[in-house]
Formats: structure tokens, sequence, C-alpha cells
């Protein structure tokens, strides 16, 4: 048994490192349940999740029958596709002509009435969503270029997509995308994009009119707002000073920790390099605090204060203070890449978690059995599992075995 | 840029500009309180206060307002109120001599506002924080999760002692958790990189290439639609809000006469500097001494990575090894200084797939963060299994102190 103030530090730690782990899970889980919702649409008969709509019957006839269409598919494929082409033509002479809202909602709705038509039965196994979403009445809608210059394709891909899906074939994997393009007209997907441009437009303002703030009669009267809010109540409050303390005892922690490891490639190295650099950079800007609050103290010391320099200055990405306005982004070229780069920061979280525990744990555990004349013949037990916790993270255990005398 | 700008404020202009200025910030505020609160708060109205007691508390609360926190009673929010401020640096006192209650202190309050908004740029801050998502996002690094432990479980009912078995079950099912949540990672990741094939060429912004989970069901989903439109409108209208507030901000008078009325708070005096000082400023001169024999290794030992060398290859490298570090070091200033911080570009990214091969686009390429993280990775393991060491060193200690007892490590050590 452990001590009562030890139990509840570690218990609490441990649960609140449990806390973290549930929720980062169900934050997952979130947008799992929307992604797996999305692709089922795609593609049905992969999905083990219960369906409202009753397909098991066509998942093994897809699974089962032959790849290849037959040749009557490919008649009913022709009639189809000349069909939609024919469609097209029309809708795309009428939305030439006109362009504006009337001639293109009827057009649209031309288009739309054909394919939903064939392909109603050819989808009639598909989810009751999707069915309802190509029937509705496509209402204020503005074609957007890449809808309307792609969709005639589309719809010929995504109805013929549609006839080979029920036959099974397995080539047409790669266009399913482009088939679910029919429904981009069926809502109203042309505003919200005119809002996200206009949207834009007031973040680039809004960080612009920031940071022309500092040439500005608004800055220093900030300045001196603060200068007075800082004076008037005194300082260096004790609360600064505690930061200070722990600011430098944290720093030096971390200075240990650079200089114990030992680089073995050249990025290892050149990342002690950085942090030290950091580091260096951050006791600057410690001591310019130390000395804007207090110019006495700043005079005593011999050297002048340290003009750190911070390792960021040749980041491309931004580097001001302020919140980006545009979303930055993250290219990835493959889904493996984005897996291995989701499990590595994942690994360094839990990396992290497990350092901060190791440290918790030390400093409650060790001393629990250092005295093993108090604990008596407990003591190997609680030894032996302090020993797998912290040298071994729980998972493996040593083995202890007295030395008797042996019986003669 | 268009600026309205008011070099001579008479004194028409400034009753004029004021009440202006206020109604923008209070639109542009989350859950902004109405300007005549502003006005009674300046009287020191104690009608005011619960009202700028919780818009404090929604404004210094990290991260998103979720049920749990804006659930929180009117005293825990003005408890949390006054220990972010006073982590913060607040330099008041007076703040915190408030009663819990939240039936005080209006003026307090909206000094301290003030203080915040003259600080930093507290409104982009906040509207960042709460702006629409349209994509998938991944945030690259991980302070924010680390940042804030969370509110600590109140009260934990396991008073007394503890077995140290439930120690390790506790321990073994954290790491039952953690293997799930890299399995369930993997499969959102998967079905992310399906989505964006699938959706490949359905965007209007064409640097972006496909859709996003949120936009493909935007467009499933009319209903989605029209209230993605609804919050956008909304954004749009605190964006230009803040942007009138932006324009007027010199005209604002909060803070001009307010500091004279702060109480004087004890000084704890010079004195107490001095030791952080000497200490801080040796630790300088080891840090200096570190770098630049660092540095010298460094040039002798990769005499063809010099600093002016900027092959594309190295570069990449180099910027996320950079960003690695930048966010590492900010993420232990918040451990000190929860409200400053190196200023970084922080926070999720949008994932977009790509075959794009040119280098030096926007955004920052996959490849350049899995090695910055596999750096960051092996830095860990390696204080890890320091860690590990000493404790092995130090129980072995223990252990020879008794003789009598055979210690047998476990396989494969």
């Amino acid at each position: 048994m452990l001590p009562t103030g030890c139990s509840r530090r570690l218990v609490a730690e441990l649960q609140n490192a449990l806390d973290s782990c549930a929720e980062r899970q169900r934050q997952l889980e979130r947008s799992l349940r929307v992604a797996r919702r999305l692709l089922q649409a795609w593609e049905p008969k992969e999905t083990p999740a219960p369906e409202p709509t009753p397909r098991p019957e066509t998942n093994e006839e897809d699974q089962f029958s032959a790849c290849t269409p037959s040749p009557q598919d490919l008649q009913e494929l022709e009639l189809l596709t000349q069909a939609l082409e024919k469609a097209a033509r029309v809708r795309k002479g009428i939305s030439k002509a006109g362009g504006d809202k009337a001639p293109s909602l009827k057009s649209a709705s031309i288009a739309a009435s054909p394919p939903s038509r064939i392909s109603a039965p050819a989808q009639a196994s598909r989810r009751a969503g999707s069915h309802a979403s190509q029937t509705k009445p496509p209402k204020g809608i503005r074609q957007t270029r890449v809808p309307a210059k792609n969709l005639p394709e589309q719809r010929l891909l995504s109805v013929a997509d549609a006839t080979y899906k029920r036959r099974g074939a397995q080539a047409v994997k790669p266009e399913p995308g482009l088939r679910d393009q029919q429904m981009v007209p069926s809502a109203a997907a042309q505003a919200p994009e005119a809002f996200m441009l206009k949207d834009k437009g007031l973040w680039a303002q809004l960080s612009s009119a920031q940071t022309s703030d500092s040439a500005d009669a608004a800055a220093t009267a900030k300045a001196q707002f603060l200068q007075k809010m800082q004076t008037a109540s005194g300082w260096p409050s004790a609360a600064e000073v505690g930061r200070l303390q722990k600011a430098c005892s944290l720093l030096r922690l971390r200075m240990e920790e650079e200089l114990m490891a030992d680089p073995e490639d050249w990025a290892q190295e050149h990342r002690c390099l950085l942090t030290l650099q950091g580091l260096q950079a951050m006791v600057g800007q410690c001591l310019h605090r130390l000395r804007e609050l207090h110019p006495a103290a700043g005079e005593q010391l011999l050297r002048p204060w340290p003009e750190g320099r911070l390792p960021r200055a040749s980041s491309p990405c931004g580097g001001g203070a302020d919140p980006v306005w545009s979303p930055q982004l993250l290219l990835y070229s493959s889904p493996q890449e984005l897996q291995t780069l989701a499990a590595l920061r994942l690994r360094v979280a839990m990396l992290d978690q497990q350092i901060h525990l190791e440290k918790v744990l030390l400093a409650e555990l060790l001393p629990a059995v250092s005295k093993p004349e108090v604990l008596g013949p407990r003591w190997p037990a609680l030894c032996r599992a302090v020993h797998s916790l912290l040298c071994e993270g729980g998972k493996h255990f040593l083995t202890i075995l007295r030395e008797d005398a042996p019986a003669d | 840029m268009g600026r309205r700008r008011r070099c001579r404020v008479g004194p028409d202009d400034a009753t004029r500009a004021l009440p202006e200025a206020i109604a923008a910030l209070s639109r542009t505020l989350p859950a902004g309180p109405s300007p005549e609160t502003f006005r009674r708060a300046k009287f020191d109205s104690p009608e005011a206060a619960p009202a700028l007691w919780r818009l404090l508390f929604r404004v210094l609360s990290p991260g998103p307002p979720d049920g749990a926190s804006a659930s929180l009673s009117l005293e825990a929010q003005a408890r949390s109120v006054k220990s972010a401020l006073r982590s913060q640096g607040y330099p008041s006192q007076a703040l915190a001599q408030l009663p819990d209650n939240g039936s005080q202190g209006s003026r307090q309050l909206l000094l301290a506002l003030a203080w915040l908004l003259a600080r930093g740029p507290l409104l982009e801050q906040l509207l960042a924080q709460s702006r629409v998502r349209l994509g998938d996002e991944m945030p690259v690094c991980e302070c924010e999760a680390l940042a804030s432990p969370g509110p600590p479980a109140p009260g934990m009912g396991e008073a007394g002692h503890v077995d140290i078995r439930h120690l390790q079950w506790l321990m073994g099912k954290l790491r039952f958790r953690w293997r799930n949540l890299m399995a369930s990672q993997q499969e959102q990741c998967a079905l992310l990189g399906q989505i964006h094939l699938y959706t490949r060429g359905c965007h209007s912004d064409r640097s972006l290439g496909h859709l996003s989970v949120t936009e493909t069901e935007l467009l499933r989903d009319p209903e989605g639609g029209r209230q993605l439109l609804r919050r956008l409108e909304s954004e749009n209208a605190r964006l230009e809000a803040a942007l009138e507030w932006r324009r007027r901000e010199q005209d604002t008078v909060l803070g001009a006469s307010q500091p004279t009325f702060l109480p004087r708070s004890p000084e704890p005096g010079a004195r107490e500097l001095e030791p952080v000082a000497r200490e801080l400023q040796a630790l300088w001169e080891q840090l200096q001494e570190a770098v630049e024999a660092r540095r010298a290794a460094w040039e002798a030992r990769h005499p063809q990575l010099q600093v002016g060398d900027r092959g594309p290859a190295w570069s990449a490298a180099r910027r996320a090894l950079d960003e690695v570090v930048g966010r590492d070091l900010a993420a232990l200033q918040r451990a000190w200084e929860p409200g400053g911080g190196l200023t970084q570009p922080h926070g999720p990214r949008r994932l977009v797939r790509t075959e794009a091969r040119a280098p030096g686009g926007p955004g920052l390429r996959a490849s350049e963060v899995i090695e910055a993280l596999r750096t960051q990775e092996a830095h860990l393991e390696v204080v890890l299994r320091q860690l590990q060491g000493h404790c092995r060193q130090e129980l072995a200690r223990l252990a020879r102190a008794l003789p009598g007892l055979i210690w047998i490590p476990p396989p494969g050590r």
C-alpha cells in the first residue's frame, strides 16, 4: 500500500492521462462516423455496418458475378450514353445562351431528370439518402465553373458507373468520385464558395489592419496604457517574480536535458543546436523583462543583457504573432504517408505523456521504496512492482528470489 | 486600405465615436455584452458585473467553449478568470480581491478587458479560434493538447491508500487506450485519403483540388449547407465588427484614466529580483558556451551544410526542424506563461492530397513534417530511456543494500 498523499497524486495524474486519451478518442470517433457515412454511399458493398436499405442480395451478386460486363450491358450502356449526351447538349446550349439563374435552373432540372430516371432503377439498391438528393429539385443554383464543365462527362461516366457497379465490375473503382458529382447541383454549392471568398477578404483586412497598428497612434496609446497599469499596481508583483523563477528552473532543466542527449545523426544534432539557441533566446527575453521591471536590478548585472536570436527567423510559414487567417496547408501524397504522419504525431504525444508520467512516478515512488526496513517483508513485492512501472513502462517484470540458507 | 482616421479627436468626435466603437466591440466579442453593459461597467454598476465575468471567462478559457465549461457556475467562472489573469501576469491585485460570487467589480473587469485588448491581438485570436473550418484539419504539433491538462478532477473519491496494483492497472488501461487511439487514427487517415481521392476535381479552388469531409457533407445535405452558410454569415458579421473596432480603437478612452483607481499593492521589492537575475544571467552564459561549442562542432563535422547553403533538400528539412523546435519551446514557455509564448504559426492545418512535387509551394509537405517528427520521437525516446535508466540504477542501489535477494531482470535486458 502506498501512502495517502502519494496515492492521491498518482491516481490523479494517471486519471488525467486517461481522460485526455479518452477525449481524443471521442473526437476521432466523431469524425470517423462522418467519414464512414460519406464513404458508404460510394462503396456500399464494402461496409459491414448495418444499412437501412436491404442490400445483402445485391452485394452477393456483385461479388460473385463476372468482372467484365456482358454484351447486353454494353448495349445498354451505349443507349444510356447517347441519351445523356443529348441531354448534355441541350443543357449546354441553354446555359450558353442564358447564363443566369432561370435557364440554368431549367437546364439543370432537364439534365437532372433523365439521369435520375435512368439511374433510378440502376440505383434502386442504393441508399435512400443519395436517391433523395438526386431527385430533389435544384433550387437557387448558379452553375459553378467546375461542375458545369465536367458534368456532362460526369453524368455519362456516372451512370455508366452505376451499371457497371450493378454487374460488379471492379475496374470502375477509380471513378466513383466523379459519379457522385451529380449531387453537386442539388445543393447550394455556389453560395458557400462565394462566402468563402468573401470571408477571406475580411480576414486579410483584419490582419493587415492589425499589423499596420505598430506605426499607429493606437499602438502608442496602448503601450502607455499598459505602462500605466503596470506602474499603478506596483511592480514586480510576487506572481511575476515567481514566474521568472519558474522559467529559470524550467529552462535550466531543459538545457541539461539537451546537454545530456547524445545526437545520433545530423538532424538530431541540428535540432539540439536549434533548441539550445532557442533556450538562450528565451533566457534573454526573461532578462529583458527583468530589466523592464526593475531597471536598477539590470544595472547591477555587469554584462549587457543579451540579444537573443529567435530560432525561427528562417521559417517561411508566416512567423507572425497573428493568428493566421487562411488555413495553412499540409500536403500529402498518399494515405500511407498521412498514416505515417498521424502515427508519428500520436507517438510523440504518447512519449511526451510517458515522460511526464515517468517523472511524476519517479518523484513519488522512489521515496516510497527507499526504506526497506519500514516496509519489511512486503518490500520486495513493492520494489518489483515499482521497478516494472518505472523501468519497464509496466510491461515487464523482474523476478526476485530469496536466497535462503541451503537446508542441510 | 481606406482606413478612416481621426487625427484630432475633438470632444464631439469622442462622444460620437466612443459609443460606436463600443458597439463594434460588443458585436465582435463572443457572446458579447451589450453596449449598455459596458456603459454601466464604467460606472462600476453591479448589474454589469456578471456579464463581464462571463465574458472574461469565455475569452480566457482555452479552446472552443463546450458544454462543460459553459455550465460552470458564475463563481467557478469567476475563480477561473482570476487565476487565468494571474497567470497571464495581470498586474492589478484589486481584481483578485473581488468576491467570487461575481456580483461586483464591473469597472475592474472592464479594466482587465482593456488590458487584454491592449496586450495582444485578442479579438483576432478569438475569431481565429472559433472560425468556421471547412477543411479537414490535422494539427502538426501537440502543444494544444498538452498545454491544458483540463480542470482538475474534483474530489477523487479515492481518499486513502491505494494498492500499487491499482496503479499498474491504470497504466495498462492507458496503454490500451493509446493502442485504440492509434488504430482509430489509422482508419481515419485511410478514410480521409479515400474521400480526398474520390472528390478530386470538385473544388472550385484549384490549389486545393478536392473536397474535405465537411465540404462533401455540405454537398450531400442541403440543410447542413444552409446552416454552414448561416455560420459563415455570422462570422463575417463579427469580422466586420472587429474591423470597425480596429478602425476606431484610438477613439476609445477605456483605460485613459482608469489606472488611477487601482489601489497600490505591496511591493515585494527589488531585492527579490536579484537572485533570479543572477541565475538567469548564469544560465545565459552557460547556454552561450554550449551553443558556441555545438555550433563549432557542427561546422567542423558538416562543412558542406553551412548556413549559406540553401540546397532544396536541406532547407526543406531545416524548415521542418525549425518548426518542431519552435513549437517545442513554445510549449515549454507555456509552462510558466500560458498567455505569451514564442510567436509561431500553430494550429491545425488543412489536409490536401496532391501529387504535386513542387518545392517551395504553399503549405508544408507531409514528408518534411514526418522527418521532423521522427527526430523528435528519437529525442523523446532517448529522454525516456535515460529516465528509466536512472530509475534502474536507483533501484539497483537499493537492492544491493539488501543482501539475501537475487534480482533477475526481465528477459531481454
